[in-house]
């Protein structure tokens, strides 16, 4: 059977508007496929245009009718994941149909896909809560820079917003050139073009130096046991971790 | 001493303490303050030997006036002593938090002049943290058998959790081994800390403002191997502690010996695998319904080297079996060896929306390898039916990476497409 073909522009709005235009307008979502637009001359598909308050008002319904698969949308959309908007289609249709109950259909591919890429983005995003690494500047503010798999900065600043919101902070995203600020009560978020490490506090080697030390001595020597040390922290979140360096 | 210095020290005589959950409590940031905890605990980085690092966990003083034969800190041992100043750990705390190394603190300590003498001081520490310093991040504190009550109750309103070590799983052993350490004044605390929490628990719901006590609850360790117990002796123990104390968590530590003394057994190595056994046996006790006398009994006092104690049982309890996945309610599921807490409670709620195939089980996450001895899926067998129990531990260890590693087979891509 041969599914109607549908294209968006490529930006996240666009995404969600194509979506709620076709729960509106097709019987059965389940049979209609969702591509990125590519514009070659021989494309097949009909297009929709970017609507945002289409977009927003189907973030807005599926966030009260069912509100655990607008967070699973949410952290979805984190994983910046490509090629996976028929699958998105399929689940928020489901979504609708099913409420809350919907993350439980495992067995339906949409859901599991959905929901598995969902979770990934939710994993490292909790494990950078406890691997992030500030350090203290020599004007009194706090910066840590960190390379996620996941576009995560948003939900992390959120976080240390408030734990540490008695101090001034910045959060680099290295890899994004991407870039949060924590000031006098006030969150922003921007993009760094050109970023120079500013210089070190005049203390802030000899911290360091007491957390290295911490972290060596805390290991029992008898039970050593590197292959578990990586499966729980692996090597690639290591290059901004201040126990491993020197 | 320079502050590094004792940081050596300290945190190398802390290191035998397991715990260092830092989940199950909900405090928010104080007004003008630093620090909140998380309700699952975050962990913040895993040391050489890969557990997880998410406190500062140090000794306030390791120059202990008490002699235990297993501990490393012991009065007769010679070893180099220490002691922070409680200005240098609240310091210590502070700037680890601001940088985000530690989700918060892990205070015990060697018992100094007297157990109330040592208990005050640590109360301090925490004590500065919380109202000098507003400090909201998590804090475990660890309680000196024979202090007084009344620091008993002071250390539980400014601590998340606070702990009293066991030490060791009987009286006999405790006597033989740290001699200065009486039963009675490590029970006499858990049941007052039991009291307090339940009573806060109470007053909170009459007003949400009565203060809480130790909202991440009680812990307590004991050391597996330097003491003639048997696993079934231990079972029953934390069964105890956890039905009539109300504990959180009971920790094992594999005993590793750190000091020469004739009244302690000559070990190779610590007995990790004894300890992770027994952990996976705590498992069964806390979450899925299991009682220690069906774990293990007199006639068979140890946990199996080879299995898990939950596949185990199940070989010796063949009439319970095969499990019917789409039909079985959530605690039958549970006893199916290789169908933990996740996978029960994903069949539940997927096979709500239709009956679960074999291969539906692989795409919701469920690890069949071991499973699939046990159950059945709309009547169909995933193995050949009517298996016994011989066989299926024979399968068990030639293909699930029980025992030796089976030899590995070479693939050649495209041969047989």
């Amino acid at each position: 059977m041969l599914m109607n073909r549908y294209l968006y522009d490529g930006t996240a709005d666009g995404l969600l508007s194509a979506i709620a235009w076709i729960l509106e307008e097709e019987p059965d979502p389940q049979q209609v496929a969702l591509v990125e637009r590519e514009n070659t001359l021989f494309e097949e598909g009909f297009f929709i245009g970017t609507d945002v308050i289409l977009a927003e008002s189907l973030f807005f319904r599926l966030r009260k009718q069912t509100p655990d698969a607008a967070h699973t949308l949410y952290s979805f959309m984190l994983a910046e994941k490509e090629g996976m908007e028929t699958s998105l289609l399929h689940y928020i249709s489901l979504a609708f149909r099913y409420g809350d109950k919907v993350n439980g259909y495992l067995t339906h591919s949409a859901v599991q896909e959905i929901v598995a890429i969902a979770k990934k983005a939710g994993r490292e995003l909790h494990r950078m809560k406890g691997l992030l690494r500030f350090e203290k500047l020599r004007d009194g503010a706090y910066l840590a820079k960190m390379e996620p798999d996941h576009n995560i900065i948003h939900p992390l600043a959120y976080h240390f917003r408030t734990r540490l919101r008695a101090q001034h902070w910045f959060l680099y995203d290295v890899k994004r050139r991407t870039a949060a600020r924590w000031s006098n009560g006030t969150l922003q978020f921007g993009t760094i073009e050109q970023f120079t490490t500013p210089p070190l506090s005049d203390d802030e080697k000899k911290v360091q130096a007491m957390w290295q030390t911490f972290f060596k001595t805390i290991a029992i020597p008898d039970r050593k046991n590197a292959r578990l040390q990586k499966s729980n922290m692996p090597m690639k979140y290591w290059k901004y971790l201040t126990e491993k360096q020197g | 001493m320079d502050t590094l210095a004792k940081l050596q020290i300290l945190s190398g005589a802390a290191r035998y303490d397991a715990s260092c959950a830092s989940s199950g409590s909900k405090r928010e940031v104080p007004s003008c303050g630093t620090g909140n905890t998380s309700q699952s605990g975050i962990c913040h980085s895993w040391s050489d030997d890969g557990r997880c690092i998410s406190l500062l966990k140090i000794l306030l003083s390791n120059d202990c006036r008490y002699d235990c034969a297993y501990c490393v800190n012991r009065s007769t041992n010679s070893v180099e002593r220490a002691s922070f100043t409680a200005r240098e750990v609240v310091d210590l705390t502070l700037d680890f938090y601001r940088r985000n190394y530690i989700e918060g603190l892990f205070l015990s300590s060697a018992v100094m002049q007297s157990p109330d003498v040592t208990m005050e001081r640590m109360v301090r520490v925490v004590e500065t943290l919380r109202t000098e310093e507003h400090f909201g991040g998590y804090i475990h504190l660890k309680i000196i058998p024979g202090c007084s009550s009344e620091l008993v109750r002071k250390a539980g309103l400014y601590a998340d959790r606070i702990s009293v070590n066991i030490e060791l799983p009987s009286q006999v052993s405790l006597q033989r081994l740290a001699p200065q350490k009486h039963k009675d004044s490590i029970l006499e605390p858990m049941a007052l800390i039991g009291r307090e929490i339940n009573s806060s628990l109470v007053e909170r719901q009459a007003d949400r403002r009565a203060p809480r006590f130790a909202p991440a609850g009680q812990s307590t360790q004991m050391i597996i191997g330097a003491s003639p117990e048997n696993d079934f002796q231990i079972l029953r123990l934390s069964q105890g502690l956890y039905k009539k104390m109300n504990l959180k968590r009971v920790y094992y530590s594999a005993y590793v010996p750190v000091s020469a003394d004739n009244r302690l057994p000559v070990l190779a190595a610590p007995p990790l695998l004894r300890e992770h056994r027994l952990y996976q046996a705590d498992w069964l006790l806390r979450f899925y319904g299991f009682s220690a006398e069906e774990i293990l009994s007199d006639d068979l006092p140890n946990l199996d080297e080879t299995f898990d104690p939950k596949t185990a049982w199940a070989l010796r309890h063949p009439e319970f079996f095969p499990v019917e996945i789409n039909r079985a309610d959530y605690a039958t599921l549970l006893r199916v060896p290789g169908i933990g807490v996740t996978s029960a409670k994903r069949i539940i709620a997927a096979r709500r929306f239709s009956a679960i195939t074999p291969e539906g089980m692989k795409k919701i996450g469920v690890v069949i390898k071991r499973a699939k001895y046990f159950i059945t899926s709309s009547g169909r067998s995933f193995e050949k039916p009517d298996q016994t129990p011989a066989l299926i531990r024979q399968q068990l260890l030639l293909g699930e990476g029980y025992g030796a590693p089976p030899p590995r087979q070479l693939v050649f891509p495209g041969l047989f497409a």
